[in-house]
């Protein structure tokens, strides 16, 4: 490295192009990736493992996640970056405290959700990414869903612009939605990589559409339609009663709050 | 030993480990791999928290896949034993198998390398790779921030138990004390995030440029030629596989054999 200046360098457009570039290529390699799996149809997993349509799913699905949080990341202002690692934590803690009230859910994108409506899409789906890779430090099975869960943020910071957290009743609406699309495109990944599903609800699902001689992979996506907006659905609303219960002054401190109205109502130093 | 090493090349390996592991899809080979991690982490003293973590994440995958293939395979020809539309069928057991042992290898490599690596010195070395500082700034945070967190959520329980709450009940009363919970911790996480925030700013963490770190981490020519070679093999093998699937070339059996 040359030593060229003591000063800072201003923050040039190249840099931004680069990392839009960064962030259009990682949204084209999940894109790819799921169109490749629909389209190509790997056969049947069952009849042979299906090995390569599994390294194609899982090296789309991780590069793009990875290409995402390399464009999104640096562009975040640190008032957003400082909240992803508390909503990282809250994925796993609200996921288990959501686990002792004993329902058959997962619950594990409260946090996501939270910062998608707080800081936008794009702060959404690098905080969703991220959730996956930092939570494989202590489950390595989420790992390959991180291109889901980026999905999940992505959709709930538009749902969040577009006015659907206005309303206590149009959030549960907006994660139904999510959770249509997150299953489909999650389901590829839990037949390809795992040839199933962890969770004894959601195996037994499965194993029911197995019975009526459904492929695996129209099994599991059966099952996720499901699971899935069921389980956005009610997280979306929880999302919603945390930011409602929060104080004004916090959540209109985040300017994509202020810019876009996303929680009906003023904000409390303009209306002083 | 294992945490000695360079992060970069416990990253490199595990890496490499889990597109060998894929790429073969071959139960030996996950067999073999699943061994190699037992051994190592035996070596570096770490054995018994990694089987610990991955019973918790294995045992229920292990059951989900032998009840979903084993009892229900309509694919499957040979059948063992039937009731009504259960079948066990030799097929759809060897699909558990074969599934099975390769998310064990995997999930083992992954959990070993999360036991040894030290997460200073896998940042430090991050933020000299031109990789955002804003991702280790994530990682480490997140790492550290999860058992105060914890904390925080355990002190809110037994102040509000203190107080009458009770966490029984019905699904209604169930949901009520679950949110007399969360709304105080996330709203003091937020409140505590803002605070962190200008820390950061002061500190200039958020302005462009190069960054240099105090954090001195070993490494060694032995070690990058070694991770040039794990990555090269992975890459060889991934390639090998998907032109094995695409045009028929067959996969040459010294190589899923060579691997372990």
């Amino acid at each position: 490295m040359s030593q060229q200046s003591l000063t800072l360098p201003a923050p040039g457009a190249a840099a931004d192009k680069k990392r839009r570039l960064l962030e259009l290529l990682g949204a084209a390699s999940i894109a790819a990736t799921f169109i490749f799996l629909v389209l190509a149809q790997p056969a049947d997993i069952t009849n042979g493992v299906g090995s390569a349509s599994t390294l194609v799913a899982l090296g789309g699905f991780l590069l793009g996640a990875i290409l995402l949080i390399l464009g999104v990341l640096p562009t975040l202002p640190t008032s957003t970056l400082v909240l992803i690692p508390v909503a990282l934590v809250l994925n796993i803690a609200l996921g288990q405290i959501m686990g002792t009230t004993g329902l058959p859910f997962y619950f594990d994108a409260i946090g996501t959700v939270l910062i998608a409506v707080l800081a936008g899409p794009a702060a959404g789906a690098a905080t969703g990414a991220l959730s996956s890779i930092v939570w494989s430090f202590f489950n390595p099975t989420v790992l390959p869903f991180a291109a889901g869960a980026a999905l999940i943020g992505f959709l709930a910071g538009m749902a969040a612009r577009y006015g659907l957290f206005r309303r206590f009743y149009l959030a549960p609406v907006a994660g139904f939605a999510t959770g249509i699309i997150a299953g489909v495109v999650s389901a590829p990944i839990a037949a390809f990589v795992f040839g199933g599903t962890s969770g004894a609800g959601t195996g037994a699902i499965v194993s029911a559409f197995r019975a009526m001689g459904d492929t695996l992979l129209a099994a599991i996506t059966k099952q996720a339609l499901i699971s899935d907006p069921m389980d956005k659905a009610i997280v979306f609303a929880i999302a919603a009663l945390l930011v409602y219960a929060l104080p004004r002054r916090a959540t209109f401190r985040f300017p994509f709050v202020r810019r876009f109205n996303v929680l009906a109502g003023k904000d409390p130093a303009a209306a002083s | 030993m294992l945490s000695r090493l360079n992060p970069l090349t416990t990253l490199a390996a595990s890496g490499a480990a889990i597109a060998l592991t894929m790429a073969a899809s071959n139960w030996p080979v996950s067999v073999a791999v699943a061994a190699a991690v037992l051994a190592a982490g035996t070596g570096a003293g770490v054995m018994r928290r990694v089987l610990a973590a991955s019973a918790v994440i294995l045992l229920p995958l292990w059951f989900s896949l032998l009840v979903l293939h084993g009892l229900f395979f309509p694919e499957g020809r040979i059948v063992l034993a039937g009731w009504g539309p259960a079948r066990i069928t030799v097929e759809g057991l060897a699909f558990a198998l074969e599934m099975g042992t390769r998310t064990t290898a995997c999930v083992l490599v992954l959990l070993l390398f999360s036991f040894v690596v030290n997460v200073a010195d896998l940042v430090a070395m991050m933020t000299t790779r031109r990789i955002p500082p804003q991702f280790g700034y994530v990682l480490a945070s997140t790492l550290t921030l999860a058992p105060a967190i914890t904390d925080q959520l355990s002190r809110i329980r037994q102040a509000q138990e203190a107080r009458g709450l009770v966490l029984g009940g019905s699904l209604l009363q169930r949901v009520a004390a679950a949110r007399l919970q969360m709304v105080p911790l996330v709203l003091a996480l937020i409140q505590e995030a803002a605070e962190r925030a200008h820390a950061l700013d002061a500190r200039g963490f958020s302005s462009p440029g190069p960054r240099s770190t105090y954090r001195e981490v070993a490494d060694s020519r032995g070690q990058r030629t070694f991770r040039r070679a794990v990555l090269g093999l992975a890459a060889a093998a991934v390639i090998l596989r998907l032109c094995a699937s695409w045009f028929g070339v067959p996969v040459l059996p010294s190589l899923s054999a060579g691997n372990a």
